[in-house]
């Protein structure tokens, strides 16, 4: 176990008390430490928003890139060194808008990363517009009568996908958050993970005290991504924990057939390549 | 025509689909082998069956790199392609086709009477019979045609038919009796000015696209990743080096969008290794919030822009140079970058190595521009340039990523391979890459990056100046231009200069002053419609371009255009 104070930096946090930021980098540091990944050995990308906000109050490698783009960044990234533990960090509003499509290919693709999904079921940053996850009716910035569309529910929708392993958590649940952060960071493919977020200034209803009311864990995995499915309705209760995991898909890298006999990573290769050869081919 | 050119011009003409591309590669490099010099030219419609195309191939005695307007020889395999290109052959041209209706359309028979044309109906799916071949291979009827009324022995043929199909379940000794077939028949299809066959040795010389020149640039540059959209004209590199990728070990991703790819090359860029894309306009409108934030966070990154005709999604399959300007100034924000342009294959494969070298060396976005024209015609060379040395710049062991330094560039921690972790941002940021808001080190930051350009300004190249340089008309272009106005100066010894732009951004534009100190009489050439090279040199030198010539109609540069700009 690595000293968790390893992961701690000085600068000053930005989020408003109470937000569930707080938990969430605490089970990031925690999980990492817990599974014995320098700091130097991990990778984040960051999405802007309140969470991309947390790109520079962790010790780890980081880059703060697009709205919406952590995914495709971090895959790149981790296509490039696969020796880097890697994490895509996105809110609700980055991953089911303007960053759909890499949420549903990186999944299609099964790479070998770590998405987590902050959902406070609105764009807080941007001072409280409604997002994909906002309840239908909830009266939002700029929609006095409240959000005329459905609601897109994440765990749903990466299990409908064949996902070959997503989770949902609570970031006022420091222990399980860090105890499926483990699971889902050792997961080989893409590991989905939402994170049921308290914003205590744009979605104050979802108080701690409602989450421990609604939340309900569970207690095994399902064996079949159905009987996952079924569990990620939110109407009555909210439940945490994983809902499925695959392990026989082949993540996309061990697809590659011109990969398969190299053992370096792609940032250890970059060196002049004769092409005589392929030119004769010209002839 | 004022001047009489030393080349002369086959087209093979038909439907899109039915087999136009393989005739005209088989013939460019039979035609190779004869000791022909070649230039291969493509026109076909944005469908995949039906519509009329065309392949071209000029060919001389000496170098050529460029196509002319019309043609010497056609040979069609459909009416309607028949009736379209016919328009483009030469008065006292011959023209075949296997279609006997053709001689039923007045439309066609009086054009032909009055440019004076030879035609003569072939009865191809007939001679291939009698030949003991299949009616697929007809169209070898017509190489034999070919062969026939240049004067041509089969031999250099043959051989390159064994080979190239010899893998393939075909009978190849039929295919060559229909060869002969076409060959050895009566067709009076005599024709004036052949061009005779160089006297160097051709056989060795290698036909190749601009875009399969980019992609051996790639491999050679160290290239470990590519991703790539499909998008018309750049869709061929990805061809190239996913068919090469057993043998590179470079990892293929067809990504699900243009934006995604931008990301993935800049992930694997800032991961340490050696990435790329290549696009066309729309996809490059796509990534050009990708492009800002490379700028801003200072990430290596590549992305080859193949251009082609119009706005919107224009004409997607013929050929244009109008997206210099959005290369120069795509992506919001102010922030250093280096737009570079090819030109044929061999400055295709030493600009790509040079390109993935600035864009470590400087930690920048690089725009290597090309076109339709470039990126699927089909040129002869005897070989490619010596590759680039690679230059990844400052890589550091010290984990500050935007350190101030005299230079302007800050030298670049990898991730895993410095001691400590690192951050980078596309907020502003301090040397630590922490979000700052405050004023001076705002500046601080913008002026770093500032200076990262002047520096990069300072080690490009000026413009190539090709030509008579003391001659006194100078014409100023980039990209596919460049290959017409060279072939002009050479099979016309004309007395002009060309200047030459590479590296357009940051421009450099000494040369370009001097020209105008002396007193030259300066022509802009362009591939676009409004001159957006000499919008850049306006801007930079004040100077105004009262001479152009311009071209958008989806169309390259042709030789005549240069020569009838000049004697009009």
């Amino acid at each position: 176990m690595i000293d968790l104070n390893k992961y701690n930096n000085n600068v000053k946090p930005t989020w408003c008390p109470g937000c569930g930021n707080f938990g969430i980098h605490m089970a990031i540091k925690k999980a990492l430490s817990e599974l014995d990944v320098e700091p130097n050995k991990a990778f984040m990308s960051f999405d802007i928003g309140c969470n991309g906000n947390g790109a520079d109050k962790i010790n780890i490698n980081a880059f703060k890139g697009l709205h919406g783009r952590s995914i495709p960044l971090a895959i790149g990234a981790k296509l490039a060194n696969r020796q880097l533990t890697v994490i895509a960090d996105i809110g609700d509003g980055g991953v089911l808008h303007e960053g759909i499509e890499h949420l549903i290919h990186a999944i299609r693709s099964n790479y070998d990363i770590t998405i987590l999904i902050h959902n406070n079921q609105n764009f807080a940053l941007t001072t409280g517009q409604a997002t994909a996850t906002t309840q239908e009716d909830k009266q939002m910035y700029g929609l006095p009568d409240g959000r005329p569309e459905r609601e897109i529910n994440i765990s749903k929708l990466a299990l409908d996908n064949n996902a070959t392993f997503v989770a949902r958590t609570y970031s006022g649940d420091v222990l399980q958050m860090t105890d499926i952060l483990k699971k889902a960071i050792n997961h080989k493919g893409c590991s989905v993970v939402e994170i049921m977020q308290y914003c205590p200034t744009y979605n104050k209803e979802a108080s701690p005290q409602w989450f421990q009311e609604h939340i309900e864990k569970l207690e095994n995995t399902f064996d079949t991504i159905e009987e996952g499915i079924k569990s990620t309705n939110m109407e009555k209760k909210i439940y945490t924990g994983i809902f499925f995991e695959e392990t026989t898909i082949p993540t996309f890298y061990e697809n590659l057939e011109n990969r398969k006999d190299i053992s370096t990573e792609l940032v250890d290769e970059v060196k002049s390549r004769d092409i005589k050869k392929f030119l004769e081919k010209f002839k | 025509m004022a001047q009489k050119l030393n080349r002369l011009s086959i087209r093979f003409v038909g439907e899109s689909g039915q087999g136009i591309n393989t005739l005209g590669e088989l013939a460019s490099k039979a035609l190779k082998n004869s000791n022909y010099y070649t230039f291969a030219y493509r026109e076909y419609p944005s469908l995949i069956k039906g519509g009329v195309a065309s392949y071209q191939i000029d060919i001389s005695s000496t170098p050529i790199n460029s196509s002319s307007k019309f043609c010497d020889i056609l040979i069609s395999l459909d009416e309607d392609a028949f009736e379209y290109y016919i328009q483009t052959a030469n008065d006292n041209s011959v023209a075949i086709y296997d279609d006997k209706q053709i001689e039923e359309n007045t439309k066609i028979t009086t054009l032909l009477r009055k440019k004076n044309i030879k035609g003569a109906y072939i009865p191809t799916v007939e001679l291939a019979k009698k030949a003991e071949g299949t009616p697929i291979m007809a169209n070898m009827v017509l190489l034999g045609v070919l062969w026939n009324i240049l004067g041509l022995e089969i031999n250099s043929l043959e051989e390159l038919v064994r080979e190239t199909f010899k893998n393939k379940n075909i009978d190849l000794d039929a295919e060559v009796r229909c060869i002969e077939e076409g060959k050895n028949g009566t067709w009076g299809l005599e024709i004036e000015n052949i061009p005779n066959p160089s006297e160097q040795e051709l056989k060795e010389n290698k036909i190749i696209t601009g875009n399969e020149a980019i992609a051996l640039g790639l491999i050679s540059g160290g290239l470990r990743a590519y991703y790539a959209y499909p998008m018309t004209p750049a869709t061929s590199i990805l061809k190239y080096l996913g068919n090469t990728y057993k043998d590179t070990g470079i990892l293929i991703k067809q990504a699900e969008s243009e934006i995604t790819a931008a990301q993935m090359v800049l992930g694997s860029m800032h991961a340490g290794t050696r990435s790329a894309t290549a696009t066309s306009g729309g996809g490059f409108d796509l990534m050009t919030e990708s492009i800002s934030c490379a700028g801003i966070t200072e990430t290596p990154f590549l992305v080859i822009l193949a251009q082609r005709a119009g706005a919107g999604t224009g004409v997607p399959t013929w050929t244009g140079a109008g997206d210099l300007t959005a290369a120069v100034n795509a992506g919001h924000g102010e922030f250093p970058r280096c737009v570079i342009s090819v030109s044929d294959p061999k400055s295709a494969y030493t600009l790509t190595q040079e390109a993935l070298n600035i864009a470590e060396k400087y930690q920048l976005p690089v725009v290597l521009l090309t076109e339709k024209q470039i990126a699927e015609s089909l040129y002869s060379i005897k070989d490619l340039p010596e590759p680039i040395e690679i230059d990844r710049g400052k890589i550091s062991d010290i984990e500050t990523p935007y350190k101030i330094t005299e230079d302007g560039i800050s030298p670049r921690p990898i991730p895993s391979k410095v001691n400590n972790p690192f951050l980078k941002s596309s907020d502003e940021h301090t040397e630590d890459g922490v979000s700052t808001e405050i004023s001076e080190e705002i500046l601080k930051m913008t002026e770093k990056r500032k200076k990262k350009l002047e520096t990069l300004k300072k080690e490009i190249p000026e413009p190539k100046i090709y030509g008579k340089k003391d001659a006194n008309q100078v014409f100023v272009g980039w990209g596919s231009v460049k290959t017409p106005v060279i072939d002009c100066i050479e099979d016309c010894n004309l007395d002009i200069a060309y200047l030459h732009y590479e590296y357009i951004y940051p421009l450099k534009t000494e040369f370009f002053k001097q020209l105008i100190e002396k007193g030259k009489e300066i022509i802009l050439i362009e591939n676009n419609e409004t001159g957006e090279l000499g919008k850049l040199l306006s801007e930079s030198t004040g100077y105004e371009f009262s001479k152009k010539l311009l071209k958008s109609d989806g169309r390259p540069i042709f030789i005549e255009d240069i020569l009838e700009f000049l004697n009009p």
